[in-house]
């Protein structure tokens, strides 16, 4: 079999796990076992159909379309033989974690968790490959509605409602302008085909329409913000091997979407295209990270993250476009290597986060930092995976995140000394000053989750009593995390291969950005980085302090562990240490503005305020502002809209019909006009 | 690019430095006590401090997890692995293949990431402060190392620390005006990094720096106090190699520089260390201590100076 059948197979497995899973619902252990099963071996074929496509030629395969207008055809090229690896890897290691994962939702429908967990798996890989606008849009649909369940799993908890009411709006908002711009294209081209698509002759002003569309369209989807208001909502409310997926993959696609139209298929020649896209970019990594370090709540902080990570990846894009547009291929390469490099890794490293956070979720639940606390010691295999994910996050060499945000950097300095475009060389470097300040700020959000949940003292006592998860789940989190570190270390094979995507989709001649051991921006004398040997000379300088100890004969002196911490002679009390709220004040409070922070009369003062103006408590607290500021309007205006369009549905039949007869009229004066 | 002669010159200079970092931050302790009019500790203290603590026994917190027991181990490995990527002896990277200055901001992270982490993991409250404190002076003083360095780096074009030291010691690279305003923003953040007045009181437990260390003790906190000397020079020796590489030893035609020259350059080295360490503790005890919430404020005007010197590169002058 070629690629494009295995991977067929895989999405024809994927529909066999999502309906066994529901025939066996009543049955929840029998359903969460062959969900998870069936969905792991799906994932596994779709990583052989991977290998395939990657060692043979870009393959394609059309089927006979079930409707008239648009050809049903599947094809992996690089970029999308790379989507494709991303979703089946983490669908692997997600599939095993949940086996054991859904064992605490025994009364609930699991069967349906699954039914639909393993459909919205297929419907991705669908998205990725699909090459038909039409059938893109019927899938991405599909993928929308399926995670739509999955966000209101726990459908009796207010939050999860209102998360996936938001998610629903803001989705099919996107939807609507994808939409929207397909049609522009579709009326140039003809065909649905993206093929086709890319032969259109569209005008300056309906491109740049067609952009604009497509950008906000996967915008809202991939949560740039301020578009990003739902995914810290709604990816913290699904149960955590899904909101690894909808972090992981699920906001992938929409990136691949902006890749496939913007890039791809628009050609993206025009400059104010890639400065548009950095402008976004930044704004989503500096609000995301600073709203991470605010948040308690672990799988809210992991959300956030996404945002900024989105951003990052934005960078990527946006300089590649500028590469594109100011004709250096070389920058072009760059940046968008830097995006793929970086979409791989985010996937791999927030996959295992939101994972450890379920790890977490399942034993104590709760996802408050501030009631976990201790858990490295009663449960050191999710600390030592959440500790390989933090460390990935954080860009901390030789782990994958840095590699990517190295060529990120790397990209900003190759745009920066081209000569030429002022703006240019002004905007680049200031971004890499922006990535900078949110890689510092990333490093005190990975700080804040791993210190808050695995060292110190337990702040509750069902963190004291916590025990280690069960061998799946270990296995699903050991699984991306081991990837984390293979894609750091084994950045010298991973580079070319994405090199060769990018040159494959821009149609540029292939350049070299790898040889031996090292990884460098094109030209080695610029730079040149080698991760296998930072993490060798690394391992071999741990030697120097381990010699010195041993020239001072080990530990012979002893160590005695039976003290509590120091706490000024006075008697030591959990509650002195640093819990994870307090952790983020002096930088909550040194960047205020950013937050907006409102001092709130606190109630029973607030009220006594009014006649004792002086005794009154305030607290300062960190609250998303811009997020009410946009989603209450919307929301309010959509219901506003909804309670008085239902006035048409009024449930008499003779009203049904005159709406018939009047459309009938509408389109008859339409076609003879 | 990657020869044994110079592999040989990395491991000697993170070595070299390793064992002399003690004696500087002596110095410091020997020049504050100078200007306090009192007589001070010997010079040569630090190393007494270091030989003693090796044969303490070690206390450890009850709460105290494995991060905390690998911590000293990682900070250190992290410096060393800086030092033999940073110019020092040399004027070229001797670990230049292995990576750049971006590497090296980044490494600094790996080292703060383990520290802070194991103020955090001791559940001492100290600890604690001291790593949310460390972390907001990195959050508000790396972009400006990051803004300079680029700067730096687009003069030269390139990211090697090597072939900046080589062009602007060889006067490829004229000190503009964009150098000395980078110069003066990089030499302010070095301060900051050290752990100096006016945000920090190396010295005092308790305190920024050290807040982490409260809960070490015997070995570890041998380890740990070493790691920081050793981080403090590496420090200076970045502001070094970026903008005042003069003396360091050339390339020959071999590739490698001859040892005589090597020599010169390491006491060359150690002069500059020298002066720059007696001005950093002019500077400290000149100065009161601000709040440290008050820090932003003087961060921002570093932050000033590298756009400044941003802007002026932008004009070419």
């Amino acid at each position: 079999m070629d690629a494009v059948q295995l991977l067929l197979l895989a999405v024809l497995l994927f529909g066999v796990g999502a309906v066994a899973s529901l025939l066996l619902n009543k049955l929840s252990r029998a359903a969460r076992v062959t969900a998870g099963l069936i969905g792991a071996i799906a994932s596994g074929v779709g990583l052989v159909a991977v290998v395939r496509a990657m060692i043979g030629s870009p393959s394609s395969l059309e089927l006979s379309a079930p409707l008239p207008f648009g050809h049903f055809n599947l094809q992996m090229d690089g970029l999308s033989t790379l989507m494709v690896g991303l979703i089946c890897a983490l669908g692997l290691a997600v599939s095993i974690y949940s086996i054991s994962y859904l064992a605490q939702y025994p009364n609930r429908n699991v069967g349906v968790l699954g039914f639909f967990t393993n459909l919205f798996m297929a419907m991705m890989l669908l998205v990725v490959t699909v090459a038909n606008a039409f059938y893109f849009l019927i899938f991405w649909e599909m993928m929308t509605l399926a995670s739509y369940f999955l966000v209101t799993f726990e459908s009796e908890k207010q939050e999860s409602i209102q998360a996936g009411y938001l998610y629903m709006l803001v989705a099919h908002a996107g939807t609507a302008l994808i939409m929207l711009s397909f049609f522009v294209l579709y009326s140039s081209a003809g065909s649905f085909d993206f093929a086709a698509f890319r032969q259109g002759q569209l005008s300056p002003a309906l491109r740049n329409l067609v952009f604009l569309l497509a950008f906000f369209g996967f915008g809202a989807k991939a949560g740039i913000a301020p578009l990003h208001i739902w995914l810290p909502r709604a990816h913290p409310a699904a149960p955590s091997p899904v909101s690894a997926l909808l972090s992981g993959v699920m906001i992938k696609t929409a990136l691949y979407g902006i890749l496939r139209i913007c890039v791809d298929i628009l050609g993206a020649s025009v400059l104010w295209w890639g400065l548009l896209v950095l402008f976004f970019g930044v704004l989503s990594a500096v609000l995301g990270v600073f709203f991470a370090v605010a948040e308690r709540d672990i799988k809210r902080i992991l959300a956030y993250s996404s945002v900024e990570n989105v951003g990052i990846i934005l960078l990527g894009i946006g300089t590649g476009m500028i590469g594109l547009a100011i004709n250096l291929p070389a920058v072009a390469l760059l940046g968008f290597l830097a995006a793929l490099y970086h979409t791989l890794n985010h996937s791999f490293f927030k996959g295992l986060l939101f994972l450890g956070a379920g790890s977490l979720d399942y034993r104590l639940h709760t996802r408050n930092l501030n009631e976990m606390g201790g858990l490295g010691r009663l449960m050191p295999w999710t600390g030592l995976t959440f500790l390989v994910g933090a460390l990935a996050i954080s860009a901390i060499p030789p782990f994958n995140g840095f590699v990517s945000e190295w060529f990120t950097y790397q990209s900003f300095f190759a745009a920066s000394r081209a000569e030429g475009d002022f703006i240019v060389r002004v905007v680049l470097p200031l971004c890499a000053v922006i990535l900078s300040l949110v890689g510092a700020l990333a490093v005190v959000v990975a700080i804040k989750m791993y210190g808050g949940a695995f060292t110190g003292p337990a702040r509750s006592d069902r963190a004291s009593q916590a025990k280690e998860v069960p061998g799946s789940m270990l296995t699903g989190m050991g699984i991306l995390a081991i990837g984390c570190i293979a894609l750091g270390i084994g950045a010298p094979l991973i580079a070319p291969y994405l090199a060769n995507v990018v040159t494959d989709v821009l149609n540029v001649p292939a350049l070299s950005v790898a040889n031996g051991l090292s990884v460098y921006p094109i030209d080695t004398g610029v730079a040149v980085l080698s991760t296998p040997l930072i993490a060798i000379l690394l391992l071999g300088l741990l030697a120097v302090p381990l010699i010195v100890v041993a020239i001072y004969g080990g530990y012979r002196a002893g160590r005695r562990v039976v003290a509590d911490p120091w706490a000024c002679g006075y008697g030591y009390s959990s509650q002195m240490s640093i819990s994870a709220s307090s952790f983020d004040r002096p930088i909550v409070g040194t960047f205020s503005w950013i937050y907006l922070l409102r001092s709130i009369a606190q109630k029973p003062w607030g009220t006594i305020a009014g006649w004792a103006k002086r005794s009154k408590d305030t607290v300062a607290r960190a609250e998303p502002i811009l997020e009410s500021v946009i989603r209450q309007p919307t929301t309010r205006a959509v219901d506003y809209l909804g309670q008085h369009i239902q006035a048409l549905q009024m449930g008499d039949i003779r009203m049904y019909c005159l709406y018939i007869v009047l459309t009938l009229i509408i389109l008859l004066i339409a076609i003879f006009h | 690019m990657i020869s044994v002669g110079m592999i040989l010159i990395g491991l000697l200079q993170a070595f070299a430095i390793l064992a002399i970092a003690p004696l500087f931050s002596g110095f410091s302790r020997v020049l504050r006590a100078k200007m306090h009019n009192r007589r001070g500790p010997s010079i040569f203290q630090n190393y007494r401090d270091l030989a003693k603590l090796m044969k303490r026994q070690e206390v450890v917190s009850r709460q105290a997890g494995w991060v905390f027991r690998i911590t000293p181990f990682v900070t250190m490995a992290a410096m060393l692995l800086v030092a033999t990527i940073i110019p020092i002896f040399t004027i070229q990277s001797p670990f230049g293949w292995v990576g750049d200055l971006i590497l090296v901001v980044y490494l600094y992270a790996l080292s703060r990431f383990f520290f802070s982490l194991s103020g955090l993991d001791t559940g001492n409250t100290f600890g604690g402060i001291g790593a949310k404190r460390e972390l907001l002076i990195s959050v508000l003083i790396e972009p400006v190392i990051l803004l300079v360095l680029f700067v730096m780096a687009l003069l030269a074009g390139s990211t090697n620390l090597g072939t900046i030291s080589t062009k602007i010691a060889s006067g490829q690279i004229p000190y503009y005006t964009s150098v000395w305003l980078g110069m003066l923003a990089f030499a302010f953040a070095t301060f900051v990094e050290m752990g100096k007045l006016p945000f920090d009181l190396a010295e005092a437990e308790q305190e920024l720096q050290e807040g982490p260390l409260a809960e070490f003790s015997g070995q570890s906190l041998a380890l740990m106090k070493w790691g920081i000397y050793l981080k403090q020079i590496v420090l200076v020796s970045l502001f070094l190699a970026v903008f005042l590489p003069f003396g360091s030893a050339a390339m020959t035609s071999s590739g490698v520089p001859t040892l005589l020259a090597i020599l010169l350059g390491a006491l060359i080295f150690f002069l500059k260390v020298g002066i720059f360490y007696f001005v950093i503790a002019v500077l400290e005890n000149a100065m009161a201590r601000v709040r440290f919430l008050k820090a932003s404020a003087a961060t921002w005007a570093a932050m000033g100076a590298a756009i400044l010197s941003f802007v002026f590169y932008l004009a070419n002058v």
